[in-house]
């Protein structure tokens, strides 16, 4: 085993213990009934109700509680618990009912808390403890020695450290003790493996008990977490892939940094990585990953007959400066934000605003800003363009935006309040979950109602992060409110409603009337009642105002009253801050452990289909980075270069590691985690739509579309969800799972396959039509017809007939039948027009063959394929039908559907 | 058919033309996890559910709970009539189902909340009250997971669509097959995908399958195991089962159904979609939603309740209740019919009814559930329950157990939160035979 290393440092540990008392286990110091040493109720009692599972989800940490006995979950709320045991709420929680106390300070083992684990009382848990335990022991004593409160006393947690602090296994079945300590602010360390809990991250490669014994099951890596107080530990544990470490991997290039350090930790695990991939390859895959688009035929044929060495840098650096290129990054940052015209503020304006979102956020990553310019620019975004305009004025400015002629470009504006103006984002909890998701990647949903189970998050934290968001406000506004209601009085009066009397007999129809005429006025560039985003100043309430303000609001506000405080970082003096957003943005910019980095992962998740941190959008201690060090150096490289993007993109792309072969070989064919091959992924929602049509446009449609981002799925009505269904691509982008925007998890995107969508794409009329389609580029292969059809002697003949028919026709149906046969004549022109199956004349049948393999897979056809493509034209009843044939069957393979 | 725009102006959608884009059918998870023996309660005897969706809330007060004895200001110009059931009375404008009210148990005095469509739908389709951090999946995904399907069919179809985000947590791989338009009458359907289109034939359908097959062999012997090819080449035979079947595609073709039946729908769009309900379930659909919208009616509520509304919902319902029946099928299939919440009982100056949670009606029929019941009640003026409320969880509670799905199963939501069916319902026993 190899982890003597690790033994040393523990024995140095146990040097470095104070008190050798400490340093003892908890069931040898606890072992007598009574003794000296007095347990601590935070430091052991809630720890070890935890670790015996009763402040559990399924006993009495349910919401419930059990049996008349709740505590909190995954105890972190120490009064609470307190207050339950000895048989009294809690002052703030006045809900409550009053329990029995389960504490009998005179004879504590006649306690409840000790009588039902022990069945000395009826326990809906059964038996948990014995009575001569250790566990029982603790309690007991913390009882005799007047079951007292101690969280004051005993100050901060400083952290949790695990010994060993990794475990490489050699073969299965191996086990290891977890030995975990835990260190206070006051110096105190103790020894607080029997009261932790533990959990594995797969339970596949590595098992672990309730006390903290590791077992080896299957070969890889992963990591088993500790959990005391609010420390949470993750230790590294490996079982390697195969004999091939250290000194015996092979030699494999490292050309970039990238590669180095992943590499590194492929020869611990014993992985030898797959080869670099081809160059048909190479460009499918980063064509659609950087850019969402599927290369053209011309631009794969141009880039495989490209001899020059240095050609897959150079098309990284051309692919950047592309506008689709933009537009993916827009439709993946607007993922993150939300943007959608089902959120937007304004009913009448609602695809407006979602594309006036879009374009804001476009026209930043087409020029390259820096991220956190970007970020800053939505972050502290407000309504009026300056501190001066007036409420006249600023409604005059929003209303240019949308006026039907010579609108204002809404990009120009300095910044984006619409992400705050979200219809989902008004209350101040759902602000913070949304910001902590959007711009840090940190899920803290679960500590809106109880302790993080899985991360260091506390409910106390929830409570001071949401402070800083309950300052912000959208609606009527509140200074200006006077100039508001003269406007909207004025529209009222316009039409004749009246808000007052609802119930008027023509009060909807007024009241549409009214929506109208406001549409109408935006439309003109006149200024309508638009409301507005606004901070209010932070300031200190007093205590009557504090409980006025709970009475109204509710208890969740109490936040207001509670100093804000960023995660994991410090409070803010808040008098300090107008806009209590500037220091959260100032934080999100310095030494920030997550702003970066949750970008560096997403962007990362989106290259290989898997984030060095997986769920990307989920960074918390206890689930740790598969490759640390590559996840510093990006980060921290990705914060030198000035939040430079395209550094980021370049610094992955060039990669061998992003350049290798899906095909796997003996060590790394169960590999997900260490990047030692490419994962075969189904491409994306929008990639799939607009790649139909890349795939079947004729030549010089296809190349016009990739670029045309106003066409795209990815373009500026990516945001518009339900309100632009009917648009083209529309339906296969949301069917190939494009998320609707409507909740915080990047899960919202999904590329699992479903029955659906491989029937969607067999026989939906959209991809038939679209192979068939007058643009397409099997249209194109039609022989030119010589002249018009209208010279053709059949239409001439069915043209006569009809003027005849019409003449004879009753004068009163004339102008009916007029309409009618011009509309059979001009079908009859199209039927004619129909090619009679043959394909032009100057087109090579070889050359099709390899058209239809690089419109679809980007790569030349196989010797086989071609003779098995040849074969089909030839058997076909027409070479135009073969090569539709073949076009539909390279769009139904698995390797047009997937990127690999 | 109308376009129906609700009150509050959001939701803009008819539900019986407009396909949703959300359908989706079977997914990955269906056939790469085989269904786990032993989850499901063998005794139950709903094999299959239809879920019917009244979306813009039905007013209780002249359906299925009048108060003929209301003040003028409450009780409307409805008249209560008899059934074949003694002691339950309904509205006058149902007479059809007044004739088979032993076929299917009537809930009153079902209460909660929230008044706004959005959510007081997510609360009735899903069963749980809705959370600002959780989408939770409505009845059909839970079933199409829980249980397996025929091969050849979808298991869960939605006509013409399910509504927002039907699939929650689950994930998309769970979601309705939307057919996404209504059936007329006598006509075959036209399903998006899986009719053949025009000039296609069955033999084109295997000849470009034969050549498919030659060329997708890219990843023939490497990455066996990798999900996301096992799962494509599955999807891919399972397509092919389906685009050939001649089963799937009589399902959706009402014109084979035998004229006795026929007669019992009339041609509305809905009676015609309860129609298509029986037949999927017939062939083998194990969930099938029914979206009927139209019922928000703070204005004229009696003239368009009598004239549209209630005459096809009682050709509806009444057709697919005796249709069940008679094939043998009603015992195996559970049916919920509701909307999002009831109607204010005071009449507004309108002529019309507000939203009203604190009072509304549900039903509930097959799948070893009682016919010819009234559970629960709401007090004189139909302004609340008269007793103890029924929860809209505890029908789905119900709802669920006839299917033989323990309702208080746990879910793991995608970021690991361990989440139950029905987070907080207790089944109404009284609803079972």
């Amino acid at each position: 085993m190899r982890y003597a290393a690790a033994l040393m440092g523990l024995f140095l540990m146990t040097f470095a213990v104070a008190s050798a008392d400490a340093a003892e286990p908890l069931s040898k110091r606890f072992a007598e009934p009574t003794g000296e040493a007095a347990p601590s109720f935070r430091r052991h009692v809630v720890p070890l109700m935890s670790h015996l599972g009763c402040s559990g989800r399924a006993c009495h940490g349910s919401f419930q509680g059990r049996g008349g006995f709740q505590l909190s979950l995954f105890g972190y709320d120490f009064k609470k618990d307190h207050a339950a045991l000895i048989g009294k709420t809690t002052s703030e929680d006045s809900d409550a009912k009053e329990f029995p106390t389960r504490i009998n300070a005179k004879d504590p083992d006649e306690s409840l808390i000790l009588l039902k684990p022990t069945l000395g009382e009826k326990h809906g848990g059964k038996q948990v403890i014995s009575e001569d335990a250790w566990e029982y022991n603790l309690i007991r004593r913390w009882i005799a020695a007047g079951a007292k409160m101690d969280v004051e006393a005993t100050g901060t947690f400083d952290r949790l450290t695990v010994e060993p602090s990794e475990i490489v296994f050699d073969r299965p079945g191996q086990k290891v003790q977890l030995r975990v300590i835990a260190h206070w602010a006051d110096g105190t360390v103790e020894d607080v493996t029997e009261i932790s809990r533990f959990r594995t991250n797969d339970e596949s490669i590595a098992q672990i008990s309730e006390e903290g014994l590791v077992e080896s099951k299957t070969k890889g890596d992963t990591h088993v977490v500790a959990f005391y107080d609010n420390g949470v530990a993750p230790v590294p544990v490996m079982l390697p892939v195969s004999k091939l470490v250290g000194s015996k991997h092979p030699k494999v290039d490292t050309r970039t940094k990238v590669d180095e350090l992943v590499v590194q930790k492929l020869r611990k695990v014993g992985i030898v990585p797959s080869g670099v991939a081809d160059d048909a390859t190479f460009l499918r895959r980063v064509r659609l990953d950087l850019t969402g688009s599927l290369p053209t035929a011309a631009e794969a044929r141009a880039f495989l007959d490209d001899k020059s060495k240095d050609k897959r840098a150079r098309k990284i650096d051309e692919l950047l400066k592309t506008p689709e290129y933009a537009a993916w990054w827009t439709t993946k940052f607007n993922d993150w934000t939300g943007a959608s015209a089902t959120q937007v503020s304004d009913r009448n304006f609602r695809t407006e605003q979602a594309r006036q979102w879009y374009d804001w956020v476009n026209k930043r990553i087409a020029q390259n800003k820096p991220y956190d310019e970007i970020v800053a620019g939505i972050v502290l975004a407000t309504s009026r363009t300056s501190p001066d305009q007036d409420y006249e004025a600023y409604a005059t400015e929003m209303s240019s935006y949308v006026k039907a002629e010579g609108a204002a470009d809404f990009a120009e504006r300095p910044n984006m309040p619409h992400y705050w103006a979200r219809r989902n984002m008004r209350q101040p909890e759902e602000r913070a979950l949304s910001f902590s998701y959007a711009f840090l990647g940190v899920r803290l949903q679960c500590a809106q109602c109880h302790k993080h189970p899985f991360d260091q998050w506390t409910q106390q934290d929830f409570k001071q992060f949401q402070a800083f968001f309950e300052p912000i406000y959208f609606g009527t506004p509140r200074a200006d409110r006077d100039a508001y209601n003269k406007m909207q009085n004025e529209l009222n009066k316009s039409v004749g409603y009246d808000p007052k009397n609802r119930n008027a007999k023509n009060a909807a129809q007024k009241r549409r009337e009214m929506y109208e005429e406001t549409k109408r006025r935006a439309l003109a560039g006149e200024p309508i009642p638009w409301q507005e985003l606004q901070v209010q100043p932070l300031k200190k309430l007093t205590a009557k105002e504090r409980e006025q303000l709970i009475k109204r609001k509710g208890k969740k506000y109490a936040g207001r009253v509670i100093t804000p405080r960023v995660l994991g970082g410090d409070e803010m003096v808040s008098a300090q801050y107008d806009d209590p957003r500037a220091p959260l943005m100032d934080w999100l910019r310095h030494e920030n452990p997550y702003f970066a980095k949750a970008f560096v992962n997403r962007v990362w998740a989106n290259h290989f289909g898997r984030g060095i941190v997986e769920p990307a959008d989920d960074l918390n201690l206890a689930n740790p980075p598969s490759n640390a060090a590559l996840f510093d150096y990006l980060a921290d490289g990705f914060v030198a270069s000035g939040y430079d993007m395209r550094w980021l993109h370049r610094e992955i792309l060039n990669s061998d590691t992003y350049q290798r072969d899906w095909r796997t070989n003996d060590t790394n064919e169960l590999d997900e985690s260490n990047f030692s091959r490419a994962m075969v992924r189904r491409i994306h929602g929008e990639v799939v739509a607009d790649a139909i049509r890349i795939a079947t446009f004729a030549d010089d449609k296809a190349a016009e579309f990739v670029s045309n981002i106003e066409y795209r799925t990815i373009g500026p009505s990516a945001g518009y969800g339900r309100y632009g269904r009917n648009a083209p691509g529309a339906y296969a982008a949301n069917l190939f799972g494009k998320p609707v925007r409507e909740t915080t998890c990047d899960c919202e995107r999904t590329t699992d396959p479903t029955l659906l969508q491989t029937i969607f794409m067999r026989n939906d009329q959209e991809v038939l039509a679209s192979i068939d389609g007058k643009d397409g580029w099997v249209a194109s292969l039609r022989p030119q017809r010589k002249g018009s059809v209208k010279d053709d002697p059949r239409y001439k003949k069915r043209a006569a007939e009809l003027k005849e028919r019409l003449k004879k026709a009753p004068k009163k149906d004339q102008a009916r039948l007029k309409a009618s046969y011009k509309r059979q004549l001009d079908y009859y022109a199209r039927e004619l027009a129909k090619p009679s199956g043959g394909i032009r004349d100057d087109v090579n049948v070889d050359r099709l063959i390899e058209d239809v393999f690089l419109r679809t897979v980007a790569r030349y056809p196989s010797a086989d394929e071609r003779k098995l493509a040849k074969q089909t034209i030839d058997e076909s009843e027409s070479q135009l039908d073969g090569v539709r044939d073949l076009l539909w069957a390279m769009l139904n393979t698995k390797e047009f559907i997937v990127n690999h | 058919m109308a376009t129906h725009t609700f009150c509050d102006g959001i939701q803009r959608r008819d539900f019986l033309r407009f396909g949703a884009l959300t359908g989706v059918g079977l997914g990955l998870t269906n056939y790469l996890q085989l269904a786990e023996a032993g989850q499901v309660n063998a005794k139950a005897r709903g094999k299959s559910a239809i879920f019917i969706r009244l979306a813009g809330g039905p007013t209780h007060m002249d359906t299925f709970d009048c108060k003929p004895d209301a003040p003028d200001t409450h009780r409307g110009e409805f008249k209560e009539i008899a059934t074949n059931v003694k002691g339950i009375r309904i509205s006058e404008h149902l007479p059809k189902l007044a004739k088979c009210a032993d076929k299917f148990t009537i809930l009153r005095g079902v209460s909660h909340t929230l008044a706004a469509h959005r959510l007081g739908s997510q609360y009735l389709n899903t069963g749980n009250r809705p959370l600002p951090s959780l989408q939770f999946p409505a009845y059909g995904a839970v079933v199409s997971k829980e249980l397996m399907g025929d091969p050849d069919l979808p298991p869960f179809v939605a006509v013409p669509n399910q509504g927002d985000n039907p699939t929650g947590y689950l994930g998309v791989e769970y979601g309705p097959f939307a057919t996404g338009s209504t059936p007329r009458a006598g006509q075959s359907m036209r399903i998006r995908g899986v009719s053949l289109g025009s000039g296609v034939t069955v033999d084109d359908v295997n000849r470009r399958q034969d050549l498919l097959r030659k060329f997708d062999t890219a990843f023939d012997g490497d990455l066996y195991n990798d999900k996301t090819i096992a799962g494509l080449n599955k999807f891919d035979q399972r397509a092919y089962a389906m685009l050939r079947s001649k089963k799937t595609r009589d399902a959706f073709d009402l014109s084979k159904e035998s004229e006795a039946i026929k007669t019992r729908f009339n041609e509305s769009g809905f009676a015609q979609s309860c129609m298509l309900a029986t037949r999927l379930v017939e062939s083998g659909v194990r969930f099938v939603t029914v979206n009927y919208g139209g019922w928000d009616t703070h204005n004229d509520n009696f003239n368009r309740l009598k004239t549209r509304n209630l005459p096809e919902l009682d050709s509806g319902l009444s057709g697919l209740f005796t249709s069940l029946a008679d094939k043998g099928l009603l015992d195996t299939t559970s049916v919920f019919v509701t909307g999002e919440f009831g109607r204010t009982p005071k009449i507004n100056a309108r002529g019309g009814r507000d939203h009203y949670p604190r009072a509304m009606f549900c039903l509930l029929a097959g799948g070893g559930m009682a016919g010819g019941r009234v559970v629960g009640a709401s007090d004189a003026k139909g302004e609340g329950p008269k007793n103890e409320a029924i929860k809209p969880d505890d029908v789905a509670a119900t709802f669920y157990h006839s299917l033989g799905i323990d309702h208080t199963k746990e879910y793991h939501t995608p970021s690991g939160r361990p989440v139950m069916i029905v987070r907080d319902g207790t089944v109404i026993k009284d609803a079972f035979a």
